[in-house]
Formats: structure tokens, sequence, C-alpha cells
């Protein structure tokens, strides 16, 4: 798959060419019609701490929009990694479950989590920031709120 | 007036039950229960695998000859060797009462733990790895994770460790690795011989504070006895145990590794790479003991283990590049560690 073009925000990168959800930092690639790649941006892992594991969900499951399609463990915190679609799983990274770090060190890239086909309902990517101009607005507030809050360093 | 924190005490439960019972309040402060400070004592010692351990991680023939049941917990961490010397407690809030950032979370769930030590002249802190530590002694362990959506953060008071039971338990094929696995449990993990009650108070009262809400005694939902039930059958599957598909390593592809975490910072390796074998303890970034044989060292090997000792993590290559080939092949089974993984 072509690498993306990526733009630095605040001092974390950002690839412009696909779609976010704005409170679970996953991002959505379409790849072809009904189909996405779905990965995790960089403040989502960077707010995580350091991925100690990371397991998913077999190919051939049912993706829910807000369900979980895997489980993320940092700092010893196990939490679910929620799917911003909803279809089914086509095909999951097995390098990034047997690598978690390969989500921190390429996470547009070769650290996507699963490839997945929309259901019929899913449309539009409703509920998806598409426009750039808006990612990067929504992005750019993220890093400074976490900022403020401490909960990233400066 | 304040809502409600629901405070409930298990007492002594059989290993299963000192596991579903907080998992089942999980689901229950999922479902609109409050949030809950729970304890809970391990009538009989067991083994209890974090989230996404590795089955091959616990010595089962060892556990099986002993009588110590292997269990699997939703939250995060290694394999940890529990018994009734341990009052583990469980503190499970809604999802959206804690920050979305974990590390926050963790905070923010932890802190209360410190307090309590504190109450009872404890020195206790919460390090910048989120670890309770009295110097650099690790004196209670800890995981989380999220059960639907709630959190939940456990722990325990460790009043006496068996330091060699829970090396013991452990999978590791290196004599060398254990011997220095025990050595780091030793000297990096501590237990607090402080009145449990007293504990117990001072966490009711921390946990409340700190949440805002009150105290009052409480027992499960009717929902949550349900899932006690539920969880019993899972948690005793041998698919549960078995744990998250995991994809399997390359076969004969690179260096074999095994690394065991004692506390942030504090691990021991065992890799072999064509035939050069490295056991070391690594203390915060710097070799601490380490054993090594290669063929072709030719006697070398102590010289290279003294040369070794005291060396950062990131200078290993560089001093083991002073051997030769043999060095080489050992650098590279180094290399092989992810301390940052552990």
């Amino acid at each position: 798959m072509e690498r993306s073009k990526l733009v630095v925000v605040a001092g974390f990168p950002l690839a412009l060419d696909r779609r976010y959800h704005a409170e679970t930092h996953m991002w959505v690639l379409l790849t072809g019609p009904g189909r996405v790649r779905i990965g995790m941006d960089p403040l989502g892992i960077e707010t995580s701490g350091t991925l100690a594991q990371l397991s998913l969900v077999p190919a051939g499951t049912e993706l829910i929009a807000g369900r979980p399609f895997g489980q993320l463990e940092a700092a010893k915190f196990v939490g679910p990694l929620i799917s911003p679609v909803s279809g089914a799983v086509l095909a999951v990274n097995d390098e990034v479950a047997a690598d978690a770090g390969l989500a921190e060190r390429d996470p547009y890239g070769a650290g996507w989590l699963i490839d997945a086909s929309l259901g019929a309902a899913a449309g539009e990517l409703p509920g998806l920031l598409a426009d750039p101009a808006e990612i990067s607005a929504w992005f750019a507030a993220k890093i400074a709120d976490y900022r403020f809050r401490g909960v990233i360093a400066q | 007036m304040a809502e409600s924190l629901r405070v409930i005490d298990f007492g002594c439960s059989p290993p299963l039950r000192s596991q579903t019972l907080w998992h089942a309040i999980g689901y229950g402060v999922s479902a609109g229960a409050p949030a809950t400070l729970s304890f809970t004592r391990p009538a009989a010692p067991y083994v209890c695998l974090g989230y996404h351990s590795g089955t091959d991680e616990v010595d089962h023939d060892y556990c099986r000859a002993n009588e110590l049941p292997v269990l699997r917990r939703m939250v995060g961490g290694g394999p940890v060797y529990l018994d009734a010397d341990q009052l583990l407690f469980q503190i499970c809030v809604p999802a959206r009462a804690v920050p979305a950032a974990r590390r926050q979370a963790l905070r923010m769930l932890l802190e209360p733990a410190v307090t309590s030590f504190r109450e009872l002249a404890v020195t206790a802190a919460l390090d910048d790895d989120l670890e309770i530590c009295v110097g650099d002694r690790k004196v209670c362990g800890h995981g989380a994770g999220q059960i639907e959506q709630a959190v939940v953060v456990c722990g325990n008071l460790i009043e006496r460790f068996d330091h060699e039971r829970a090396t013991r338990v452990l999978a590791l094929a290196d004599p060398a690795q254990r011997d220095q696995t025990l050595a780091l449990m030793r000297r990096f993990v501590a237990a607090t011989p402080v009145a449990p009650e007293a504990f117990q108070a001072a966490m009711i009262s921390a946990y409340a504070a700190a949440l805002g809400l009150s105290a009052a005694a409480g027992e499960l939902t009717g929902t949550e006895r349900t899932a006690v039930a539920d969880l019993d059958e899972r948690f005793t599957s041998g698919t549960w145990l078995a744990g998250a598909d995991r994809p399997a390593p390359p076969d004969g592809v690179g260096p074999h590794v095994r690394q065991v975490k004692v506390r942030a910072g504090v691990w021991t390796l065992s890799a072999t790479c064509d035939g050069a074998q490295v056991a070391a303890s690594v203390v915060r970034g710097v070799v601490d003991q380490v054993r090594l044989r290669a063929s072709g060292l030719n006697g070398s090997s102590h010289q290279a283990e003294r040369a070794l000792t005291g060396v950062p993590l990131q200078s290993v290559a560089q001093v083991l590049a002073g051997f030769g080939e043999p060095g080489r092949r050992l650098a590279a089974a180094f290399a092989a560690a992810e301390p940052g993984r552990l």
C-alpha cells in the first residue's frame, strides 16, 4: 500500500488521507469499495503509555461500531480497542499482534490493526471526521488539551 | 448527600472466587451499580495469569504437583503467585468517572492506596512507573482493565511474600535465569507487615475521599451473583485459560528469548542465538548479573561476564565486540531483549 503523506501537528505526525473517530483516536482508511483499514493514531497510542501487548479478534468476526475488536495492554491496563465502524473483519495484522510496538513506530503504515468490510448501513461513515481542515483542527486541539492536562509531555 | 462507595469484604475466598467475585462487580458497575471497593483473601495459594500472559510462562507441572490452580484474570500484568498472606483489593468505578488517558486513570485509582499505606506510617510512594514502592522495592502489585463500561484496578497488601515460590511457579528453563530472578525478587519485592484491618479501614477512607463518595457496606446485586456463576464457568474453561490468540513466532528464526519482569525497570533475560547463551539480570537499564556461554570463548567467559557487569544495555554490543565472533553472537542474543514490552 502506498505510504501516505504526513503533516506534523505540534510534534505529532498526522495523515490527512483518512478519517478519524474523535473519541477513540482510531483512523479509518478507505481501501476499496466497502473496504477499510483501521488503526490507531499516534495520540491514542501516546496517551495509552508504552504498548505491551495487543490482541485482535479473528478474521470473520462481526464488527459493531462502538464495540471492541480487540484489547490493548499498556502500563498493566487492559482496555478495549473500539471499532469506529460496523461490518466484518477481513484480516488482522499478525505482525502488530506479535509486536505491539509496531503500532507506535509506524501508526499509519505497518502498524495498522485490521482490514474490514463495511456493513450495508455504513453509508458515508457517519461520526468520523473526514475533512482535512477539520481533522487538523481537532488533532491540534487534542494535543493542546492533553498537554494542558499533563497527559502527554510538553 | 454524596453518592455511595459500596464496600464489600468477601473475606477468605477459594482461588477461583477470589477472582470471579470482583470481575462480576465489573459487570455490575458497568450496568449501573455504584463504584465499589472490595477485598478478599485467597483461602489457598494459586497462580494467576494476566490477560495477555502466555500459558507457557508458568510451570504447569510444578503447579499440578503442588496443587496450585492456574487462573487467568481480565486485567493486565504478568503471572503472579497469590496466597493467603496477601489481601487482595479492587476498586471499580464507571469508566466515565476516570480520565480517558490510561496513565491518568491509573494514577487516580492508585493514589488512594498510597495514602492508605502512608496512614499506617509506611513511607510508600507512587513512582514514575505507577508502582507503589517503598524506596526501590515494590510493596503492592497491581493490574487494571476495563470491563464493559467499568474500570477496575486491583492490587494487594503483601503481608508476607514467598519469594521462592513466586519464582518457582514460573517456567524458567535456564537455572541461571531462575537464580537471577529469585535474587531480584528478594531485592525488589517487599512485604508490608501492617494490620490488614487497619489497612482496609484506611483504604475505605482514602478511596471515599478521593472519589468524593460516602462509603457504605454493601453486597452483590442479583445481576452480579449471576455474573459470578457465569465467570466461574468461563474462568475454568480451557479456552479462557489458553488466552487471546497470539501469532506464533517464526520457527527457528532469530534468538529464543525468555524475559521476566520483577518490577518496572527490573527484569531478567535468558536468550540463545546461534548456540550462544545469555542469562542476565538488568536493573534500571544496567546489567546487574550475567552468565555467558558460547563456543569459541575459550575460557574467557568469566572475563566477558566481568566486563559486562555494570554496563548499560546500550553499551553491551560494544563491550562484547572485544570478544570476537562469539561476542557478536552473544550481543545478538542480548539484543533480542525488549524491556519496553515487559
